[in-house]
């Protein structure tokens, strides 16, 4: 079957004082309909540059895809005009974004705004787009959606306020869904409401997902398949599982195991936390052909800080871009 | 550590500066509002000359005679007037600039850093300032005290300190919620020192700006004052020039466009320095 | 050094410590209201351990933690600091036992004063509490900045200079410049990203063991929390619902909220997702300004009865080293979700 999404070899550039810096190096990936897809890494590592490329909302004149195609039901994303994306952008894929906050307009009741993107996407007559408004706050659970229709962004809590950017997402029925953070600045009881939302919302409708996030747990918990993601280039994919239980990329290792988890039965020894030392480099050196991870790797030896590794493949898909992934 | 950071120390004003330094129209600014300073200063020296003796015929064309800038309706040599001028119109700027600032950040930050009642009290105080007719304002004080030039600048620094204080109490109410400030709190600093040694200097970018931007409003009302004759008539100041000479406007137009000229090119270089330093001084414009 | 007695006495004892806020009501005549932001809650830590308090946003921890600072002030309550009845000390007494208790807190990027050299800033709680003599403290300084790792020549550079991390290491240096006996962390890693949080806890933890330090650790992630912790305190609306050693109180949770709370975390653990079943709780808390009388809980408690909204569960022991308050949990110590 044709994935839903194609990205082969993407390149995205910045362009900042010091110059120009790939901020997403060579990726490829593919995204199937229905599936969830999650990016893992730090910050500064190109996880939401890669969904602002395939958005299309590239910050201007700072941002643009270098070469490398996005395909998308057998169009390229990276070639399309700004009309063509700003048609796609909401009605087959949309976005949710970390500040639920600052998402919503505060001097519109949400209603409004939710009808708007309706009557804007699929023409709906204004009373259709009202009764189909109210609908989907039913679908994202907000209690008694009838009378919340008419409330005003600063009447609701965070949690509400990201149904209500979920309800707007979903509104026409996307194909591809982009949640970057969701629920950062949430609540964690209020978190697992919203990710058994996107869960359950993308088994009803087929949605495709992609999910943006840090946090390992709601990985294993939402995704089928992830890319780690370190400084633009992709260090690992494959099966969440899979590769939880082994990295073959010294850098997911560190993401997994730097973190105390909550594990199914406490007990007394607490052994000190991993460290991956130092920070993620800056963009000046982005692009260089050596193993950017190799300066907080303490397997790194000659070869890895002269040469790009490129992907080894393992089974399950699985791939790792690193010279040692073998015995890692 | 994989990246290794800068090794010298640069405090958040050297970057400022360094910012200053590569805008172009900031720096044109600042070395015209330097020409004009040392003109003002130096100028007597180079180009001696009373500007109150009445030296040739009145209304002698610039450049007849000798008198480059030519000379007004008494005969007074108009470049003297417009060297001595300056130091008039640029020490009123700077003075009552200063006396605004000085009000402005009092009043701010008692307002800011203590809340309350004494917040509302100056808060009203300062709003009872801001809706006074301006012009009106100062208008009655210079008539009812006498046209001097230390009335003149407190009428002007009376009218203008609320700005500064709004800025300053709104900065300070944003700043003494930040960690830091309940840091040094957690050390037992007192209120004094947390107000002007550790708010203050984190609240300034904003009131600088605001404060040279004064210095060229303060010129601009002193011009105003004098064009409506509240000035003192025994000196010489850019306005006083041009409110001197209103009647024979359309008869001998550069005795009142030189000066205008003048008043102009300095207001603008100071706006154009107040902009650079707001670029230079706010911290989103520049990169992390 | 330290004996087997000394090691069980407490370095801190809060007792019934309650902050309200005025809240205006509209209209001229609306009478103020308060809220109670921290309502009557009392505990203590051990010296030399840690206190883990929990909640979420609007449940009052960090309030409580400044409040034990003198950060915030309390309407009523007592705060005891070995000798020192805190919240009573005017002046110099007051100076001596600040140097006692210091803060570390989240956000790195607000919590230096960024006009101060990295060494002012770790200086400025030696000089401002006068501790130790004034040609001594370079050498502190010197110390701190070791210990915390980093180098001697960054003490000059200027906190935008550094990335969170490192200063985040600032500020702990800060923390630790007037040698204090409690250090309370407000969420000291929730800022930071994934790498860089595990450096910031082993040193958290390295120091405590170096410097038999006392900390109040002020988290909503409770995988941290788990790692940090010595005994828990989770908090809901203003209260502690419950009270307990850190192996209890994940192990063996008493409370349907802590239930919760635990069960909404996700993980990597297999076999705990297998065993986890979620326990949804609906719904957002009541009105702070109007709270319920009986249990805060109770309207999205899964197993509430009647006496729940009539009667405000007390914090009551149910074990050793366990205080739960929930009406629904007795002696025997067992889950009222079980």
């Amino acid at each position: 079957m044709m994935p839903l999404l194609k990205i082969d070899n993407l390149r995205i550039e910045l362009t900042t004082r010091d110059g120009i810096a790939p901020v997403i190096d060579d990726l490829s990936l593919e995204l199937g309909a229905g599936e969830t897809l999650s990016f893992v890494g730090e910050s500064g590592c190109g996880k939401s540059m890669t969904a602002l490329g395939i958005m299309g909302l590239l910050p201007e004149k700072v941002g643009r895809i270098a070469s490398g195609t996005v395909m998308f039901n057998g169009e390229d994303l990276a070639q399309a005009s700004d009309a063509r994306l700003r048609e796609i952008r909401g009605n087959d894929i949309s976005m949710i974004f970390q500040e639920p906050m600052t998402s919503l307009n505060p001097v519109f009741t949400i209603g409004e705004q939710i009808a708007e993107v309706l009557r804007r996407h699929q023409n709906l007559s204004n009373r259709a787009a009202w009764s189909k408004a109210t609908e989907l706050l039913d679908a994202v659970r907000i209690p008694n959606p009838k009378a919340r229709v008419n409330d005003y962004p600063h009447q609701m809590s965070g949690g509400q306020r990201q149904r209500v950017m979920i309800a707007i997402a979903l509104a026409c029925e996307p194909k591809i869904l982009i949640a970057d953070e969701p629920t950062t600045a949430l609540d964690v009881t209020v978190q697992a409401q919203i990710f058994d939302l996107l869960r359950d919302l993308g088994k009803q409708t087929g949605t495709a997902t992609i999910l943006i996030t840090h946090d390992m747990g709601a990985v294993a918990e939402m995704a089928e398949r992830m890319i780690v993601m370190y400084a633009g280039r992709k260090a690992e994919d494959g099966p969440v599982e899979q590769i939880i239980d082994h990295p073959r990329h010294p850098y997911t290792k560190g993401l997994i195991s730097c973190v105390p988890h909550l594990m199914a039965s406490l007990s007394d020894d607490r052994p000190e936390l991993v460290e991956v030392s130092g920070i993620v480099p800056s963009l000046k050196s982005f692009g260089r052909d050596e193993c950017l991870f190799a300066s907080r790797c303490d397997r790194a030896d000659d070869k890895c800080r002269s040469q790009r590794p490129p992907e080894m493949g393992f089974a399950n898909n699985q791939n790792s871009a690193c010279w040692h992934a073998g015995d890692v | 550590m994989s990246i290794e950071p800068i090794e010298t120390a640069r405090s958040p004003f050297a970057e400022a500066f360094e910012m200053f330094r590569k805008n172009h129209a900031a720096v044109a600014g600042l070395v015209l509002l330097f020409l004009i300073v040392l003109g003002g200063l130096l100028g007597p020296g180079i180009y001696p000359g009373d500007p109150f003796e009445m030296v040739w015929a009145p209304f002698t064309p610039p450049g007849e005679e000798g008198y480059l800038l030519g000379t007004d309706y008494l005969g007074r040599d108009l470049l003297s007037m417009l060297i001595y001028g300056a130091r008039v119109s640029i020490a009123i700027g700077l003075a009552a600039a200063f006396l605004t600032v000085f009000i402005g950040i009092t009043v701010g930050a008692l307002a800011g850093f203590y809340g309350g009642l004494i917040e509302e009290i100056l808060m009203r105080i300062t709003e009872f300032f801001q809706v006074l007719p301006t012009l009106l304002f100062s208008m009655v004080i210079v008539a009812l005290f006498g046209a001097s030039l230390p009335m003149i600048t407190l009428a002007i620094g009376l009218v203008s300190w609320p700005a500064v204080a709004r800025i300053t109490r709104s900065e300070f109410l944003r700043i003494r919620e930040l960690e830091y400030v309940t840091a040094a709190r957690a050390c037992g600093v007192s209120n004094w020192k947390l107000m002007f040694k550790v708010i203050l200097p984190n609240a300034l970018p904003p009131i600088i700006v605001q404060a040279a931007l004064m210095v060229g409003s303060a010129i601009l009302f002193e011009a105003g004052l004098s064009f409506l004759g509240l000035t003192d008539p025994n000196i010489v100041s850019w306005g006083q020039i041009i409110g001197s000479n209103r009647p024979y406007i359309l008869d001998a137009s550069y005795t009142v466009t030189i000066p205008g000229v003048a008043i102009f090119l300095t207001v603008l270089a100071i706006s154009l320095v107040g902009d650079g330093l707001n670029d230079a001084l706010n911290p989103k414009l520049r990169q992390r | 050094m330290v004996g087997e007695i000394e090691n069980n006495d407490e370095l801190l004892n809060v007792e019934n410590l309650t902050v309200r806020f005025p809240v205006k009501r509209g209209g001229l005549f609306g009478g103020k209201s308060y809220l109670y932001a921290v309502d009557d809650i009392s505990f203590s830590i051990k010296r030399g351990e840690t206190l883990a308090i929990v909640g979420e946003s609007g449940s009052g921890k960090t309030t409580a933690a400044l409040a034990v600072a003198r950060l915030v002030k309390a309407f009523k309550g007592k705060v005891q600091l070995g000798e020192f009845d805190f919240l009573n000390l005017q002046d110099e007494e007051l100076r001596k036992a600040r140097a006692k208790v210091q803060f570390i807190f989240q956000d790195p990027y607000a919590s230096l004063n960024p006009r101060l050299r990295a060494e002012a800033i770790v200086r400025e709680p030696l000089d401002s509490l006068e501790a130790g003599l004034p040609s001594g403290r370079q050498g502190r300084v010197d110390q701190l900045f070791k210990s915390v790792g980093l180098r001697p020549e960054q003490q000059r550079l200027f906190p935008h200079q550094f990335s969170g991390g490192q200063r985040q290491r600032i500020g702990i240096a800060r923390a630790l410049s007037t040698q204090p006996e409690l250090i309370i962390c407000d969420e000291p890693v929730s800022a930071l990203d994934v790498a860089v949080q595990a450096q910031i806890l082993n040193l958290l933890r390295r120091l405590q063991k170096e410097m038999d330090l006392t900390y109040l650790f002020i988290s909503h992630d409770l995988g941290v929390v788990q790692h940090m912790c010595d005994s828990v305190a989770v908090m809901y609306m203003g209260k502690i619902v419950e009270h307990a050693d850190r192996k209890s109180l994940f192990n063996n949770p008493l409370h349907p909220y802590t239930s919760a709370l635990l069960s909404a975390v996700p993980s990597v653990d297999k076999k705990r997702r297998e065993a986890t079943k979620r326990i949804l709780i609906p719904g957002d808390p009541p009105d702070p300004i109007d709270p319920p009388k009986g249990c805060r809980f109770a309207n999205r408690c899964p197993v509430a009865q009647k006496i729940c909204n009539e009667k405000e569960p007390p914090l009551q022991s149910v074990g050793v080293d366990h205080k739960v308050a929930c009406h629904l949990v007795d002696e025997r110590a067992k889950s009222p979700l079980a």
